[in-house]
């Protein structure tokens, strides 16, 4: 356990930073106001067919795989709504499992509630002594947990934007990574102290503590019914851990031992997602310790960015010509999301590695994505200080007419919104 | 899933081997229960108050009160989605709880100190409760105004077989103990005098009896298949009974005939048992024993015994084994904390990094053809990613997993217990309370438990104002 006095990061993992200031300035140089007016939130006025780049559209014309159903291979999420107020880079975003709010971290030290639907500012929860790397929301959507540099867990009533009377104190130093239970029971953290904390929601108690990596740990999360604990950290191991005896039951390497900067189980629990610092991000099948898939094609070197997983279908408003096979035909697959240091959120199919869209719209780093409301909204997050939503929309028609209707559907959720444009037409 | 995780002969063992873990105490527990999922366990204290006990941190997720403080909880009922609970009192009282807010949903008189209640297994609104003295009753809690209808304390016996002054015989025959079957359909009681009776939840009527031996019945408990029955009487013998299938439409009161499968006793010490539980599978069979520290456990197949679990440095009341694992729970005497039993998980030492092996011996190593050629390091990378050419699946869960996750797969409802976070500090007797930065202190054992009226200050008098009521049983845990 290196317990550092020194207020300054500590040397040993110099590669990876999080919730930095954006280059231009540490004075946040906000137009004074208060927060809740501080709140500008703007329709992004981009058209979606600006958003793709020209091998995308090449893709387009390509066949999908022989599937009844054919696979979309675009996805076409539009900027919706951009989230300010944070004085600083916006380091976490997470929706709560409810889809109502979202909830963000920054490095001045606040956490900020939005209501999902409007992006109106509910509360800012202020407590924290320094800035904040992650937090979890619990699976009632009733608590967030925060973990901030000060070395402190705290947990915040969401009705009443308080905090709860017991933090969670016991790291020896910043507090990186945060997940709940299923059940909300118990919080599992790791932090810069190579240390990954079990906590007894209830009591504010550490239950376990596991004696994890040889460098800071930068991710854990728990698999869907809890019985096991992920943790990863910057001396390039993941570890799976049996939540109920504390004891590690795999550990996965990948050959070239790059840091790993976060990891988190996937929706069915039998892979693990893992962004590592060589511009990868790879899926593993942790009971056979081996990468699956390698996904590239974002540039991440120095940030901590966490991953995100999503589905998607076949758009609502394909003609159901498809009818004689229901379930065929509401078949989803899933896509990978993650940030670049250049500003991009590339979406990635897992299964065939093609990537499905690239988000542009952040100046510097994007550093955590989140997909919520039944997948149709992409949240993201960067160092230029901003919260931008992604709406998903029909994909525009690509002969002929130049997809003028996704610049309409910008300024309403109209996802089901019947269009002319189908991806068996393109 | 953990479990392609786990080593598998820590899969195989069935049995739990040591003591693992002792709960934070939360008051004096007599009575203890586990959810059917078997994430929680319910213990009711001497001093009538209920802890719902999370057993994956081992802490307290809820507190109970309705009962009269200081009167004993005397038995637990779960419902199947863990919702509810059913808890009953020597304060007469049966109370219906939701756990979802921690709300009485009945809370019911039933004019005599109960032995235990249980809970239909289907419907959490109708109940069974044994009663001192007094016939045993079958109510229906689904009004507010609680029906009850009493059920018969005499077994059914042939004419031939009565005594020729049946009033003086059966003035002092009373039940002492009452379970559902799986189904509901029937009420299995056993009296005073060493009868069980077989009562139908329709008519109310005894369709079936049989004496067993000349002392009280103790405890009747089912297994979860409803063809297993375990007896513990107060002559020190456990008896295990097969069952017939009574939810059977063709069921013919007459033929049924309740054969004893084995009788499990201790014939060299005669200790006599406190409480008795079948395992998950009821493959084994399992007793706390009077004045003396160890759980039996014994195996089904052959009536063996397989097991004697150390205990703690004090005799142990109530046992119970978890609903699916190889996790026995036990409640001291003495003291009224909980005990939990478990097999040893070492840590597996290949674990720890990628290419570790376990091995028996030593192995000799044999070098590949290939293992040293040197390939370029980007058409390695290339290759690799070739090769990642599956179709993976992220989402699809299969059912067997669904089926482990419990409740949502259909079992009744999708019920979590909510986490209080205020659920009190007062919960434990060595808590560990933070006092700065990575900095701790033993909480001072002065204030503990001050609100929830506990401690171990004249415990000793409370269990013995149970036992007048329980007449010869020297204790009931359930």
């Amino acid at each position: 356990m290196s317990i550092t006095a020194i207020p300054e990061r500590p040397g040993r993992s110099p590669k990876r930073k999080r919730s930095e200031d954006s280059p231009n300035g540490g004075i946040p140089q906000y137009d004074g106001a208060t927060d809740g007016a501080a709140l500008q939130y703007a329709y992004d006025e981009e058209m979606p067919s600006e958003l793709q780049s020209p091998e995308e559209q090449e893709l387009d014309g390509a066949p999908a795989k022989k599937q009844k159903v054919e696979r979309p291979t675009r996805l076409n999420y539009v900027p919706y709504m951009t989230l300010r107020g944070h004085k600083r880079g916006v380091a976490a975003v997470k929706f709560s499992p409810d889809g109502r709010w979202i909830a963000s971290c920054s490095a001045d030290a606040t956490i900020k509630i939005w209501d999902s639907k409007t992006g109106a500012l509910a509360h800012t929860l202020e407590g924290h002594l320094a800035g904040i790397s992650t937090i979890a929301w619990s699976p009632d959507s009733k608590v967030l947990a925060s973990g901030s540099d000060d070395k402190i867990i705290r947990l915040w009533d969401i009705s009443t934007g308080k905090c709860t009377a017991a933090p969670l104190i016991g790291h020896h130093n910043y507090v990186y990574s945060l997940a709940f239970s299923p059940k909300g029971n118990m919080l599992v953290s790791g932090s810069y102290d190579e240390a990954v904390f079990l906590w007894d929601v209830r009591t504010a108690r550490i239950m376990r503590s596991l004696p994890a990596h040889s460098d800071p740990v930068s991710g854990v999360d728990f698999v869907r019914d809890g019985t096991l604990v992920a943790s990863c950290s910057s001396d390039g191991l993941i570890r799976i851990w049996d939540t109920s005896t504390g004891q590690c039951l795999k550990t996965l390497v990948h050959e070239d031992n790059a840091p790993v900067t976060s990891v988190r189980f996937s929706p069915n629990g039998r892979f693990v997602l893992a962004a590592t610092l060589d511009s990868c991000v790879r899926l593993w099948n942790y009971v056979e310790g081996r990468v699956v898939k390698t996904y590239q094609g974002h540039k991440n070197e120095k940030f901590s960015i966490s991953t995100a997983f999503g589905t998607y279908g076949v758009e609502d408003d394909k003609p159901a010509e498809v009818d004689g096979d229901e379930e065929e035909q509401k078949r989803d697959w899933a896509f990978a999301a993650c940030g670049s240091e250049d500003g991009r959120t590339v979406l990635w199919d897992v299964s065939s590695k093609e990537i499905l869209q690239e988000l542009k719209g952040h100046d510097g780093v994007v550093l955590s994505v989140d997909v919520g409301l039944e997948d149709q909204t992409i949240i993201t997050c960067g160092n230029d200080k901003t919260i931008k939503m992604w709406k998903r929309q029909p994909l525009p028609v690509t002969n002929g007419t130049n997809g003028t209707n996704g610049t309409n559907g910008n300024h309403e959720p109209s996802a089901t919104e019947p269009t002319a444009g189908t991806l068996d037409e393109g | 899933m953990n479990l392609p995780l786990t080593d598998p002969t820590l899969l195989a063992q069935d049995i739990p081997e040591s003591l693992t873990a002792r709960l934070r105490s939360s008051g004096q527990a007599v009575c203890i229960r586990f959810s059917h999922a078997g994430d929680l366990l319910a213990s009711g204290t001497a001093k009538g108050t209920i802890a719902i006990f999370d057993l994956e941190t081992n802490g307290v997720a809820r507190k109970l009160k309705g009962h009269t403080a200081g009167r004993t909880v005397q038995s637990l009922s779960w419902e199947r989605s863990g919702r509810y609970l059913l808890s009953s009192s020597i304060d007469w009282k049966v109370i219906l709880w939701d756990l979802k807010d921690g709300s009485r949903v009945r809370v019911v008189s039933l004019g005599a100190p109960v032995y235990i209640a249980e809970l239909h297994p289907r419907n959490h609104l109708q109940c069974v409760a044994a009663l001192y003295e007094y016939r045993p009753v079958l109510a229906d809690l689904s009004d507010s105004k609680v029906k009850q209808y009493a059920l018969p304390n005499l077994p059914k016996r042939a004419p031939h077989e009565m005594d020729a002054n049946p009033e003086k015989a059966d003035a002092k025959h009373f039940t002492t103990v009452a379970a559902f079957t799986p189904t509901g359909s029937h009420v299995i009681t056993g009296t005073t005098k060493g009868w069980l009776n077989v009562i139908s939840t329709t008519t109310r009527e005894t369709i079936y009896s049989t004496r067993l031996c000349s002392k009280p019945i103790l405890l009747i408990r089912l297994s979860t298949s409803g063809r297993d029955l375990l007896v513990n009487a107060s002559d020190t013998i456990i008896r295990t009974i097969k069952l017939p299938d009574l939810s059977s439409p063709n069921l013919q009161p007459d033929s049924i005939r309740l054969d004893v499968e084995h009788k499990f006793q201790d014939v060299v010490n005669r200790l006599s048992w406190n409480h008795v539980a079948f395992s998950s599978s009821a493959d084994y069979v399992m007793a706390s024993t009077l004045m003396n520290h160890d759980i039996y456990i014994w195996e089904r197949g052959h009536g063996s015994l397989v097991k004697i679990l150390e205990g703690p440095k004090e005799e142990l009341g109530a046992v119970e084994w978890h609903p699916t694992r190889p996790f026995v729970a036990a409640t001291g005497v003495e003291s009224g904390r909980v005990y939990l039993w478990s097999i040893n998980t070492p840590q597996r030492w290949s674990a720890l990094a990628p290419d570790f092996a376990e091995v028996e011996e030593n192995v000799e190593y044999i070098e590949k053809e290939d293992e040293f050629d040197i390939h370029p390091v980007e058409e390695l990378k290339q290759r690799r990613l070739d090769q990642e050419d599956e179709e993976v699946d992220v989402l699809t869960v299969d059912d067997e997993q669904l089926e482990r996750e419990g409740a949502r797969g259909g079992k009744g409802g999708d019920f979590r217990m909510p986490v209080l976070l205020d659920v009190g500090e007062s919960d434990s007797e060595d808590e560990i309370v933070a006092i700065g930065t990575g900095q701790f202190r033993r909480k001072s054992t002065a204030q503990d438990d001050s609100e929830f009226m506990d401690g171990d200050e004249d415990v000793n008098g409370h269990v013995e104002e149970s036992n007048g009521h329980a007449g010869s049983k020297r204790r009931r845990g359930d």
